[in-house]
């Protein structure tokens, strides 16, 4: 194997990975611990696969996207615009960014068992936790972003003749794209915790409940393969969003590296 | 007063709680002449400028273009900024195009209008990059383009080559003489640069703490070749402009030319 392949920094993730899965199920020998404590990552192994191969895991795996994805566009829209809002006037944001932080003090996931309450079982009180989760990265993300316009480019538009609505959708936005998208990055991976744990406490479906349902049943490798599946799905959420950044911001990111000349 | 183009009386402008910047100008220019604002940093010299464009109302006096008085920014003037103002998530085309863009959707005869500017300064085939892959060069004459696109009667000009390299710099106002020319263009042009100033221009003025000081009209014949600036006639012309700007204030100035 050549040289450049053993600098690959991924490689060396990999092997990272494999060091300690081996490191894990040596040591569950070794020590001859309970299955209920910490089972070894081939029992691990086999009951991913088992849930899997059945068909167990999926509607799980379904509902949480759902919730994830649907909470995100919620929260992350709303957040959105409420940062448009109070990006573009100070009085606006005098008069509501006390109860904008306020509501983001106030743990959101305390609010499960009165919006289970309120709403129900099901689908819609996860979704509207997710959102709550999501705005405030969002909200607060688009309000800095559109505030960064430099000075001379906003009297450029002066100049031109631009209105305001014209100045805050091709001045403003796309100058606070790259902070805006920061912020949904945050969002995507609050979102993903926001769902779990707003499951735990008040639904029969998804990743979080049946993690609770593996805690009924004592059975830790379920435990832990759901996990394994958060990990990856919240993983390949957080791809997604950076795949959109990358389209968003091709242009940006241009460098004079890049020059055909 | 309808002769001159741009007709500024007795302006004088202070931002809210700070002191006086631009007290007492006098400026008249008349149409496709091309006028020179010198004056070191923090002068009030960009003020004045942004009073011409509009962007700024005089405290007292007042700013007249072609006979009216100015209100607000209008689509007679192009305004070309200190740093390049591109856009960078558009490409060079669009970014030329904003001015129109922002009023309604560019026509064929747009593009072709953008076209043309774009080639006469020297960045045909350029149109589809982005600014971040242009030269600091590049990008100014860029600006440049952008501000012509509408056709303004008059240009202004707030230090837009000062970031550039001595060469491109002189490059630059060549291009510009050039593209002034065929466009009859009047321009305002605001820099530190004396050498800058006097190849330009047909008038310099010189502004020292919010005043106009000195004022001169420059001779030299047009067009004028880049060489022209190596010539015996535009030295001693900035040798005299250096001494003024060197001066404090056109008090010690003048007891200087008294004795």
């Amino acid at each position: 194997m050549s040289v450049r392949f053993w600098r690959s920094p991924g490689i060396w993730s990999l092997l990272l990975l494999f060091a300690l899965v081996i490191a894990w199920e040596w040591a569950v020998a070794a020590f001859a611990w309970s299955q209920l404590v910490l089972p070894a990552p081939s029992v691990v192994a086999v009951s991913l696969w088992k849930g899997l191969a059945s068909g167990y895991f999926w509607p799980h795996i379904v509902q949480t996207s759902i919730e994830v994805v649907a909470g995100l566009a919620l929260g992350g829209l709303f957040g959105f615009a409420c940062g448009l809002m109070l990006g573009e006037s100070a009085f606006g944001r005098r008069v509501f960014m006390p109860y904008v932080v306020a509501s983001q003090v106030v743990p959101k996931l305390a609010l499960a068992p009165l919006l289970t309450v309120w709403l129900g079982f099901g689908t819609l009180p996860m979704v509207v936790i997710t959102a709550l989760v999501c705005f405030f990265p969002l909200l607060e993300s688009t309000m800095t972003g559109i505030a960064q316009a430099h000075p001379s480019r906003l009297e450029l538009f002066r100049m031109l003749g631009a209105t305001r609505w014209q100045t805050l959708w091709r001045l403003k936005v796309p100058t606070g794209l790259p902070a805006i998208l920061a912020g949904l990055r945050m969002a995507v991976v609050l979102a993903l915790v926001g769902a779990v744990v707003g499951e735990f406490i008040g639904s029969s479906q998804g990743l979080g409940a049946l993690i609770i349902a593996a805690q009924g049943s004592m059975d830790t490798p379920l435990m832990f393969a759901v996990l394994i599946l958060i990990t990856l799905l919240g993983w390949l959420f957080y791809l997604a969003v950076l795949w959109l950044q990358k389209k968003l911001l091709h242009p940006y990111i241009i460098t004079q590296g890049s020059k055909e000349s | 007063m309808g002769e001159h183009f741009l007709s500024m009386r007795q302006v004088g402008f202070a931002y809210p709680g700070a002191p006086v910047v631009v007290s007492g100008v006098d400026w008249q220019m008349p149409a496709g002449t091309i006028h020179c604002l010198l004056g070191r940093s923090g002068c009030g010299k960009s003020t004045l400028l942004k009073l011409a464009a509009g962007l700024l109302l005089p405290d007292t006096g007042s700013v007249m273009l072609e006979g009216m008085p100015l209100r607000g920014p209008g689509p007679l003037t192009g305004f070309v900024f200190q740093a390049p103002t591109l856009l960078e998530w558009l490409n060079v085309i669009d970014n030329v195009l904003l001015p129109v863009s922002l009023q309604r959707k560019p026509d064929a005869a747009d593009r072709a209008h953008a076209h043309s500017l774009l080639k006469e300064l020297g960045l045909d085939g350029m149109q589809a990059r982005y600014p971040q892959q242009l030269s600091g060069g590049q990008q100014s004459r860029v600006a440049i383009a952008r501000a012509l696109l509408t056709r303004p009667s008059l240009l202004l000009m707030d230090e837009p080559f000062a970031a550039l390299d001595a060469l491109t710099r002189e490059e630059l106002q060549v291009s510009l003489l050039e593209v002034c020319r065929q466009h009859e263009s009047s321009v305002l042009f605001v820099t530190h640069d004396i050498a800058e100033a006097v190849y330009l221009a047909d008038r310099v003025a010189v502004m020292d703490k919010g005043r106009l000081i000195f004022e001169q009209d420059i001779v030299l014949s047009r067009p004028r070749p880049p060489d022209v600036r190596h010539g015996e006639q535009f030295n001693a012309i900035c040798a005299r402009l250096r001494q003024v700007m060197a001066a404090n204030d056109g008090v010690s100035l003048l007891r200087q030319g008294q004795s």
